[in-house]
């Protein structure tokens, strides 16, 4: 018999069933009662989750940080979790990371409970702490022969250098890189060992644009190296770029959960048409009503914006206007985003530090 | 590995180089200068004359007119070890009884000699060799007159090893004790705040080293600094100043304990003051104040008598009593004494400082 971890496809618990390798049963969730069937994996491993989190709550005095969350990250995707400052991100991935001890909870990563097997895995995972500074005094490969001395496995350190484009700057001292390079190495140093699993807490904070996009071409070349990354942000862009999964966290819980295109669907509005400087404004949306349009609406200066619930309303739209020989400046479709979506399930803004 | 990343760090920290180089360079220099006792020109010398006759008075008389000491007369009836350990002398002749008469016999007993014993402090090199070459051409002069060269008169040397020693024997020690504590507290707090702040803690804590690893690590790195420092004291001491310093078994065990004493120290800073400049702060508010206290430049006994109390709990008062009693007294039953004491403290403070302080969060 062994245990195994299963995700209710319905409302997200996790829950533990015990059977033999191989064996199929009918099991019911606990929390939302329904029921489905599961497979015990044949190789004792838990199936293909690189990080499991149950229950996980973490309370410092008065304050419950994280409260209660629950998720599990698949082997080989980039998760983010993300949320604003405050949420919990940190001192969740410090708790997966075992570097904070949770109040409650149970984390597993590939398989084993950190709380017993934690030196088991350390070989197998690499972190990049949150603002982390390396020694400032050695150099670019210096740090990273450090660092790779600590770990049993070895790796080619000349070939991560290349692989994440230090190489120009491998002999200079880490104080006098930028702030762009200094998170490249901090995400080199977290590859020393050729992890399974990487953790990267708020890699791009505090960059500019461009060597945040810099770094993100580096996160994106580990995911197609198979790696599993554990990503926390609170750039909802970082997040809608790289993420396969992504985690909403507010206020320590998870308030929203499951693919870009799923947190658009669920929680985000359709596509929002907008007509720019339309002439007799107030007549054409009136117009538009009478067609059968409930969400249209002025912004002012001659903008319409329309809600779009399916493409080829937007066909239909433009012949109306095309016949009633309206003037307009210029049209545009826009998604929604992650904005959109956490302004709508908390009533706040995702990035208020944004510049 | 580890050691050799330190270096490198602290090879290209110019501040660290500095303060654990230069700046004890400066300072014994400084020191060393003001308090050797350089410019003297007198030097006092004490004579006993127990033959009493008028070849021994005609020995007096031809060193008090070289002009070059203030002649003190020591009565017959002294007991002159006991009063050179009393008194603090420095440099004492004494003219045996039957002086005159051995001179006398030489003319007829060709292997008739008599020597005079001239007491002196080792550490007061310029003094003692001041006195040695004047002692040693009046008596050249004599042994010419009274046999052609023949050798009748000469001096045994004997070597008081009194606590008398000068600033620059006292204040080699201090430096080396003094320089140890700064390198390891400050290199303790930095390890304790910046690396905590820097994530490079949390970092570790995920890798396979083990916290008492590093930190072993770490102590070999500063016990490679602990080294250096006393080495270049030493070299300094000894080509600068003339001095005999001898790095003893003990010493080096008190040098050890003393880096391990203040790392300690250092981390207890750093687990209560978790900012890196407040801490250094803090680091300067405990070891200067121990610094003069703790008798590293200046001996105890011109302290006040309750200041003088207060030395005998710092840690580094034990360190300094210890150091110099071995590297420079040569008083080992004492150094044993005070390294005992520095590895007490040096457990406590290490054991506390290991077990206060973590790399976890909470």
């Amino acid at each position: 018999m062994i245990e195994q971890r299963f995700k209710c496809p319905n409302c997200g618990e996790i829950a533990s069933f015990y059977g033999d390798p191989g064996e199929q049963m009918v099991v019911s969730c606990a929390a939302c009662n329904s029921k489905g069937r599961i497979t015990i994996a044949t190789d004792g491993q838990n199936n293909n989750y690189a990080i499991e989190v149950s229950h996980l709550k973490k309370v410092y005095g008065d304050l419950t940080a994280v409260n209660d969350i629950s998720f599990s990250v698949k082997t080989g995707e980039i998760f983010a979790f993300l949320g604003p400052n405050g949420a919990g991100k940190t001192t969740t991935v410090e708790m997966i990371e075992s570097i904070r001890q949770p109040t409650a909870g149970s984390i597993k990563l590939l398989g084993k409970d950190i709380k017993t097997q934690f030196n088991d895995v350390k070989e197998k995972i690499g972190i990049l702490p949150q603002e982390f500074h390396s020694f400032e005094r050695l150099t670019v490969r210096e740090t990273l022969v450090y660092f790779s001395n600590l770990y049993k496995k070895k790796t080619d350190v000349d070939e991560i250098i290349q692989s994440l484009d230090l190489t120009s700057h491998k002999n200079m001292l880490y104080r006098n890189l930028s702030g762009g390079l200094k998170q490249r190495v901090g995400v080199a140093i977290s590859l020393v060992n050729d992890p399974d699993i990487i953790f990267l807490d708020e890699p791009t904070t505090g960059l500019d644009p461009k060597a945040r996009r810099e770094v993100w071409g580096v996160i994106a070349g580990l995911h197609r190296k198979g790696k599993t990354v554990f990503l926390t942000t609170h750039y909802m862009e970082e997040a809608e770029y790289l993420a396969d999964h992504i985690a909403v966290i507010f206020k320590g819980k998870i308030i929203a959960e499951g693919t870009l295109d799923d947190l658009i669907h669920n929680y985000g509005k359709s596509s929002v048409l907008h007509i720019k400087k339309c002439k007799n404004a107030a007549d054409v949306i009136e117009m538009l009503k009478q067609e059968g349009y409930d969400e249209v609406s002025s912004e002012g200066n001659g903008d319409i914006a329309i809600k779009i619930d399916y493409k080829e309303r937007v066909l239909e739209i433009l012949s109306h206007l095309r016949h009633d020989c309206i003037e307009y400046e210029s049209l545009d479709i826009r998604r929604s985003n992650l904005e959109e979506v956490f302004l709508r399930l908390t009533g706040s803004k995702l990035t208020e530090d944004k510049q | 590995m580890d050691f050799i990343y330190s270096v490198k760090g602290w090879y290209r920290s110019r501040g660290g180089m500095f303060w654990s180089l230069a700046f004890p360079v400066i300072l014994i220099l400084l020191f060393g200068a003001i308090f050797s006792g350089v410019g003297s020109s007198k030097y006092t010398l004490y004579i006993q004359d127990q033959d009493q006759t008028e070849m021994s008075k005609g020995f007096n008389a031809t060193l008090n007119a070289t002009k070059l000491f203030n002649i003190n007369i020591v009565k017959t009836n002294v007991n002159v070890t006991s009063f050179i350990k009393e008194k603090n002398i420095k440099s004492l002749i004494v003219i045996p009884k039957g002086f005159e008469q051995t001179i006398k016999n030489s003319f007829m007993n060709p292997s008739a000699r008599v020597n005079l014993s001239f007491y002196f402090d080792p550490s007061e090199q310029t003094t003692t060799q001041v006195i040695r070459s004047v002692i040693s051409s009046i008596l050249q002069e004599m042994n010419k007159n009274f046999s052609q060269g023949r050798t009748i008169i000469g001096v045994s040397e004997i070597s008081t090893i009194t606590e008398n020693f000068n600033f620059i024997d006292f204040f080699l020690p201090g430096m080396i004790g003094f320089t140890i504590m700064q390198g390891a507290i400050y290199g303790s707090i930095e390890r304790n705040t910046k690396y905590r702040k820097d994530g490079i803690l949390r970092k570790l804590l995920t890798t396979p080293i083990t916290r008492t690893e590093w930190i072993l690590a770490k102590m070999l790195f500063m016990m490679f600094l602990a080294a250096l420092t006393t080495a270049l004291i030493t070299i300094i001491g000894i080509l600068v100043f003339g001095m005999t310093v001898n790095i003893t078994p003990l010493a080096i065990i008190i040098l050890i304990a003393t880096s391990f004493l203040f790392s300690g120290m250092g981390m207890l800073i750093g687990r209560f003051v978790k900012e890196e400049e407040t801490a250094d702060t803090a680091a300067g508010a405990i070891s200067f104040p121990m610094m003069f206290l703790a008798g590293t430049f200046f001996p105890l006994e011109q302290m006040p008598q309750f200041l003088q109390t207060i030395a005998h709990i710092l840690p580094l008062y034990y360190v300094n009593e210890g150091l110099r009693n071995s590297m420079i007294y040569m008083n080992q039953n004492e150094a044993l004494i005070n390294g005992g004491v520095v590895i007490v403290f040096a457990a406590v403070f290490f054991i506390a400082g290991v077990i206060l302080t973590k790399w976890k969060e909470d």
